[in-house]
């Protein structure tokens, strides 16, 4: 008797537990969260992210400099690219224009030689104080 | 609760179907209350499937030998340890725990994704509990039940078998067997991914935990089973090419291929049909290596023919599988065409597509190996056996080349390296790897295997060793830190790189023990109370061995035990006294032959390894005659083997770095700013 009652308690709680949502009409989203990287973003992300492995990749000499300016200016154009859609997919979602606006510029800047060593000639994150190569003060041309 | 347990497995079938179709259709319709029933319906089966597994226990603790499964593997004298392990003793019990774990980890996928990554979620609900349901059925239609009853109630059980009776045996199944469980996470969003048509890097990137999760798992479940063959099966080996052992390791190798070839489609947007292949391959493989164990197709095709329904369920479940599969790949073809392509043949883009060609390469052969004597057999009635020497030859220098590729990878650089930086970043290593060669031909190591491995094992070190120490010195230098300091930044900014490397410094302890095979020494002696013996060790030093005597006792049967034969064997190396070292011979009530228990004396460097091999006169012995002291003992020394065991941990640690969740400052930013302001705003992208 114990064991009927028991089997049927554990039978009616799962079925209810799982008919609850359709019969209420209760709604799991289906929706990306607010807080979600968006595609574009997603895209940003991995072009920065590869920027980073070039910049080591150059640092740990395992790039020449040639090539490295190459693909420093590919991935820039990249990342670039990915922002400005990703400006374009946030237009009217209420996104920070003058932030977004900033960044770019800080990549545009990137490309145009901000960053670069006087001394060795060395390309640096773009808002660096010394160099990374050498360890001389780098100039800021653009206001970063 | 046996029988509640009975209950709850038939309960859950329903509910997995209801859970199953509901997914599906909730994903087709895009509708939020068929979606959260079906992921309710995964919650409610993990409850239902611990109930089961609760029973199950409960037969077990409490003698229910009318029950077959309890019967066959537990009897009364039975230590309460291992009859709590006996859930996954035998077949039956496993595959409900299979059931059990691969519905925990569903749990925890579909919470963790209670409120993100909801446009995947109704399809990775719906496959994950299409698995656990093809379990359940097996469970409940293929005469594998655990909850059968016997006819009759037996006084008594038939015991476990004492090999089993080992720690390692109880912590090894459990091991692979999340280890091949939480891969069915990954290969559900890649199906999700193929439904709902977003086949870009994102499906990976959310799956990135899951796979080193399981392929943790994986390797840690490998090496305990190793270590149990070492210290169980009483041969001095730890890797026999057996069937067991090859199931566990082909859905290794693919997640291996699979986790080197996601980093190219995460950078690169290139390979995604071989990365779905690679996945779908693994997933298919983790199901094959329970079919593979679990079915009894081993032991025998013709005991196999006796299990036809479990082998047509399992064929049918991985046939669809992967027929549904190739249908969504070739369905989607055009849309996961590559972003790029490989630029340059000097790249670590090739040099991962190499790797993998080799893994895949070395899985092929395995999976040759394993099947030919089954196919044979079935074919031609006769018993074939593929033996190590086969797979030795095949996948030794597939095995070198690998270890080589865990050296070369890193130093090449994405997209294009130029021979002059190839030239500069090679020299230190290279002759670092000349000199060890030449440092241990002229220390009179001559076994070209071992000789090409070691040095292998060498340039490997140096590289990552040059890459740790170029990556702190550029950190310390950029940011004016101390050298620890740096280290740990450069680790903590990047752990998937450097957890990486830490992995393939595990590699190379792992290969360097296995070339320690080459200098093996195994001698045989009889010997007499007092005999002394000489064993030279390949580092040049001598063991003396005096066997002191035989100790017998009898169990009477407490812990399934008859009698015990303990050897006592004193040890001087080079003259200087160590431990006592015994080895035995123990009669178990459940077994018809005696089992050896070896005795081990680990080092750095070496292992001694006492086997028992055989008493003069057994039933003498045992009756407690004083003359008959007899014995055969073997001697095993065995080079650097210690360090596999010590690889495996390093493995251990090098994935739990890579592993290591980072907080989401760009998640937290936005929540900060969302609670200050009421509108929120997109911050860029963090790092």
């Amino acid at each position: 008797m114990t064991l009927f009652i028991g089997a049927s308690l554990v039978a009616l709680a799962v079925v209810l537990f799982i008919l609850q949502p359709v019969v209420k009409g209760l709604h799991a989203s289906l929706e990306r969260d607010e807080f979600e990287l968006t595609d574009t973003e997603a895209r940003k992300r991995v072009a920065l992210l590869a920027l980073r492995d070039v910049e080591y990749d150059f640092l740990a000499e395992k790039l020449d400099e040639h090539d490295y300016r190459s693909l420093k200016a590919e991935l820039t154009a990249e990342a670039l690219a990915a922002l400005e859609a990703d400006e374009r997919a946030q237009h009217g979602a209420g996104a920070d224009e003058d932030e977004l606006e900033a960044e770019i510029a800080q990549i545009r800047a990137g490309l145009s030689g901000a960053g670069v060593c006087d001394a060795c000639g060395f390309s640096n994150e773009v808002g660096s104080r010394f160099c990374a190569a050498c360890g001389q003060a780098v100039v800021a041309e653009a206001a970063s | 609760m046996t029988i509640l347990g009975e209950f709850a497995l038939w309960t859950a079938l329903p509910v997995a179907v209801w859970g199953m179709a509901l997914g599906f259709m909730g994903g087709r319709t895009q509708r939020g209350d068929l979606v959260l029933s079906a992921e309710r319906g995964i919650y409610a089966v993990f409850f239902l499937l611990i109930l089961a597994s609760l029973g199950v226990g409960a037969a077990f603790l409490g003698d229910k030998f009318e029950y077959w499964y309890v019967y066959a593997y537990s009897n009364r004298e039975l230590e309460l340890f291992y009859k709590v392990t006996g859930l996954w003793a035998g077949q039956r019990g496993s595959l409900l725990f299979w059931a059990l774990i691969l519905a925990f980890f569903s749990s925890i996928c579909v919470f963790q994704n209670r409120d993100k990554n909801r446009e995947f979620m109704p399809y990775v609900a719906a496959v994950l509990q299409g698995v656990i349901l093809f379990f359940i059925v097996v469970l409940l239609f293929a005469d594998v039940n655990p909850f059968e009853r016997l006819a009759f109630t037996p006084a008594n059980g038939r015991g476990l078998n004492p090999q089993l009776q080992n720690y390692w045996m109880t912590i090894h199944p459990p091991t692979l067997y999340l280890g091949f469980t939480a891969f069915t996470v990954p290969f559900a969003f890649a199906v999700a991914a193929l439904l709902n048509g977003r086949l870009d890097a994102r499906w990976i990137q959310l799956t990135r935990r899951w796979i080193l999760t399981s392929w943790l798992f994986l390797s840690v479940g490998i090496i305990f089973g190793m270590r149990w063959a070492y210290e169980e099966l009483g041969w001095g080996g730890y890797w026999f090419w057996d069937p067991v052992e090859n199931a566990s390791l082909l859905p290794w190798l693919t997640a291996t291929a699979f986790l080197h070839s996601i980093q190219i489609q995460e950078s690169r947007g290139m390979l995604r049909v071989w990365n779905m292949s690679l996945v779908l391959m693994t997933f298919l493989l983790t199901i094959f290596a329970t079919f593979l164990t679990r079915s009894g197709l081993i032991e025998s095709v013709h005991s196999f023919a006796q299990e036809l329904k479990i082998a047509y369920l399992f064929l049918g479940f991985m046939g669809s599988i992967l027929a549904g599969c190739i249908v969504l790949i070739l369905y989607r073809l055009p849309e996961l065409r590559s972003e790029n392509r490989i630029e340059s043949f000097l790249s670590r883009e090739s040099a991962f597509l190499f790797n993998n060609l080799m893994l895949l390469g070395f899985a092929f052969a395995v999976f040759w190996g394993t099947i030919f004597p089954l196919v044979a057999e079935a074919v031609t009635g006769q018993k074939i056996s593929v033996g190590p020497p086969f797979f030795e030859k095949v996948n030794f220098p597939i095995g070198l080349v690998l270890l080589a590729l865990a050296g070369i990878g890193p130093v090449i650089a994405w997209r294009r390296a130029t021979k002059r930086n190839l030239r500069k970043n090679f020299t230190i290593p290279i002759g670092v790897l000349l000199l060890v060669a030449a440092a241990l031909w002229a220390g009179g190591a001559r076994h070209p295997l071992a000789l090409v491995t070691w040095s292998i094992c060498a340039f490997v070190l140096t590289v990552i060793g040059i890459e740790f120490w170029k990556g702190t010195r550029a950190r310390a230098r950029i940011e004016g830190e101390g050298y620890a300091l740096a280290l740990m930044h450069l680790v903590a900014r990047n752990r998937r790189r450097w957890g990486g490397y830490i992995v393939h410094v595990a590699m190379v302890m792992i290969y360097f023990a296995f070339a320690g095979a080459a200098y093996n020494v195994d001698e045989r002696f009889h010997m007499l109370p007092g005999d002394v013996v000489e064993v030279r060790s390949p580092f040049g030093h001598t063991y003396a061995l005096t066997y002191e005597g035989l100790t017998v006792s009898l169990g009477k049967g407490q812990r399934n035990l008859l009698w015990q034969a303990v050897a006592a064997i004193s040890v001087q190396k080079d003259g200087k006294q160590k431990p006592l070292m015994t080895t035995e011979k123990r009669m178990y009530v459940t077994a018809d032959l005696p089992m050896t228990e070896v005795a081990i004396r680990s080092t750095v460097q070496e292992d001694l390894y006492l086997i028992l091999s055989a008493l003069d006169d057994m039933e003498a012995a045992v009756n407690g005659d004083s003359n008959a002291q007899g014995i055969d003992l073997q001697v095993l020394i065995k080079p650097f083997v210690g360090w596999i065991w010590f690889g495996g941990m390093m493995l251990a640690m090098g994935t739990i770095v890579a592993l290591w969740p980072n907080v989401d400052r760009r998640r937290v930013a936005l929540e900060a700013r969302s609670e200050a302001a009421p509108e929120p705003a997109m911050a860029g992208a963090a790092d």
